[in-house]
């Protein structure tokens, strides 16, 4: 009788207890995203330095879209990799554009001025390509290939070894099956 | 004088105001409840375990304005939360659809009801069933002779103090009984109760005075009637009802219904939503349907410092827009302003010539504050021309008749009341 009832609690127990572990292993905040390996939400935006850029004029190059806040501090530590990493590959048929969210101008400029960013870079000040791109932790970076498809996704600060990797990779049109995750913030 | 009649004007002017206004605003007004009905099964991003509606953060606002624009766009709000699907997967919705994994959500909890439940049932039959086998405790014999004891028969002096006891409490039982204290069905259980303790305590004293080392009685301690299995099935079934019917309820009541309100709206307080003064969450958006909406309501409530505050922040936004300008006119000519009020109306007719309420507030500055009757008369002129109601028509056609018997040059026009 009491080891009926010793295996039946187990039998209860056991997975229940596992299941609150591997719940604790998960990010609540994490937002699994549907977009890689699709088509690139389209969008037009006005560059810092007023010229306008659409998604659609960069067709036949890799794109290589990052969304970033200069309040973020994960997103001032890959701002160095980022810049270096477009140094090395500008002239290629790569394009780096940066899309400032929740920000002030004042601070988006301050942040351009101070890691010295040569690429492109525009605000979104009414978060719709971030709602478009389904931008929840920043910085969030996208890569895309030459057709306009998402290879590849990273949430969090980025390192010069996967931009370099995940580019190769957009070149060749090879999308990722997983999304990266680094040190992020949660949007606001 | 003139201030007397320039405010009772001013509220019959808000009133119609307000009539001139609202078919524009009852679309807003069902433009905001649909997004609301779309923003509150989204879930926000941001703070997880809130819902786009309810969200005060920055991401959540930016999608309200956006669904607000989809649905003027002509989006059914169908293909709306199938585009922030498209964008955030399923995640996104607070109520995850009935498929793959999803379906566990849904099957998990009727399946541990219907459990719970068979198992319940089941410990109750357990429990009724147990009386059945249990009276054969007490020996007849025994039960003759308390029944005796209690009618005051046989020798009462050999008995134990235990026994003794319990005697007294069936004779009081019955006293109780008779005297209407005790209904028939509580009686007859006690009385079956106590009789049986009594014959089974007499046993015992029997044997050990007969000092035999017989086994004493299986004293199993005396079974439940089935009455009481019973009364715990209604206390259980009680329990249930209650949790179902509260959970029901709670869900229902306590939510937040809009920016600020309060989370159980008029289910408890029976103040209706309309009535709360929208919070500094709405005076704080950058919303200008919000804003006007809030400015709206601040006026029906007659806060009109709120209201001022709502139409200014419009006009921070957009300088031109018209109907903020209006209000802020005849929100200016209450206060007695009347050169700025008119420069308002002039800002809200400059972008919108045919604007109700501009038009009715100009000539009202015209002809209260500023003594001009035939610019008034000309203005409301232009409004009797659009179309409107028709008991604003007469309200507005007894003024211009009015304005016009008033010769031009009386700077007070209106007679005390």
């Amino acid at each position: 009788m009491a080891w009926r009832r010793l295996v039946l609690v187990f039998l209860v127990g056991v997975p229940l207890v596992a299941v609150l572990a591997y719940g604790f292993t998960r990010d609540p905040r994490e937002i699994p995203s549907p977009l890689i390996g699709r088509p690139a939400p389209p969008f037009s935006i006005e560059l810092m330095d007023g010229r306008p850029v659409s998604l659609a004029d960069l067709r036949g190059k890799v794109v290589f879209l990052n969304f970033w806040a200069s309040w973020c501090p994960p997103c001032r530590a890959e701002a160095r990799d980022l810049e270096a990493a477009w140094r090395q590959h500008r002239g290629e048929d790569v394009v780096f554009l940066g899309v400032n969210i929740q920000d002030t101008e004042t601070g988006a400029r301050g942040f351009l001025r101070e890691f010295d960013i040569t690429y492109a870079n525009g605000i979104d000040a009414r978060n719709r390509i971030a709602i478009d791109y389904g931008v929840w932790g920043i910085p969030e970076t996208f890569f895309i290939d030459r057709t306009g498809r998402i290879t590849y996704k990273h949430v969090g600060a980025l390192g010069t070894g996967t931009i370099h990797a995940k580019l190769a990779e957009a070149r060749e049109g090879v999308a990722s099956n997983r999304e990266g995750k680094g040190d992020y913030r949660s949007v606001q | 004088m003139t201030t007397a009649r320039s405010s009772s004007g001013l509220l019959a002017a808000l009133a119609l105001l307000l009539v001139l206004a609202a078919p524009a605003l009852g679309a807003d007004d069902d433009l905001e409840r649909r997004m609301r009905e779309v923003a509150s099964g989204l879930r926000c991003p941001v703070c997880q375990n809130l819902s786009v509606a309810e969200s005060t953060s920055e991401l959540a606002r930016d999608m309200r304005a956006l669904i607000l624009d989809q649905l003027r766009a002509g989006k059914t709000p169908e293909e709306i939360r199938a585009y922030f699907v498209s964008k955030y997967g399923p995640w996104i919705l607070l109520s995850p659809p009935a498929r793959g994994i999803g379906l566990l959500v849904w099957l998990l909890p009727a399946l541990a009801a219907v459990l719970a439940l068979g198992g319940a049932l089941l410990a109750l039959r357990r429990w009724a069933r147990r009386p059945a086998r249990a009276p054969a405790g007490a020996d007849p014999a025994a039960l003759e002779h308390v029944r005796a004891l209690v009618a005051g028969e046989g020798a009462a002096g050999t008995l134990e103090p235990e026994e003794t006891a319990l005697v007294e409490t069936l004779r009081e039982l019955e006293f109780d009984h008779r005297a209407g204290k005790l209904s028939a069905g509580d009686y007859a259980e006690l009385r079956d109760l106590y009789e049986r303790r009594a014959a089974e305590a007499l046993a015992r004293a029997e044997e050990a005075r007969r000092a035999a080392a017989a086994a004493p009685p299986p004293a199993a301690a005396a079974p439940p009637p089935s009455r009481r299995a019973w009364r715990w099935a209604t206390v259980a079934v009680g329990l249930f009802v209650f949790g179902v019917v509260s959970g029901y309820f709670l869900t229902r009541a306590v939510r937040l219904r809009s920016d600020g309100g309060s989370i159980t709206g008029d289910f408890l307080t029976g103040t209706p939503e309309s009535a709360m003064p929208r919070s500094a969450a709405a005076l704080s958006s950058r919303d200008v349907g919000t804003l006007l909406s809030a400015g709206h309501e601040a006026i029906v409530r007659q806060d009109y410092q709120t209201a001022m505050t709502a139409f200014t922040r419009v006009l921070e936004i957009d300088p031109g827009e018209p109907t903020a300008n209006a209000y802020k006119g005849l929100l200016l000519h209450r206060g007695g302003h009347s050169e700025r009020a008119l420069a308002a109306f002039d800002l809200a007719l400059t972008r919108e010539p045919t604007l109700a309420p501009a038009l009715w507030g100009k000539g009202l500055v015209l002809y209260e504050a500023l003594g001009r009757p035939e610019e008034a008369v000309r203005v409301w002129q232009t409004l009797l021309a659009l179309k409107i109601a028709d008991e604003d028509r007469k309200h507005v056609e007894r003024l211009v008749a009015e304005a016009r018997a008033k010769p031009a040059k009386t700077s007070t026009p209106a007679p005390p009341r």
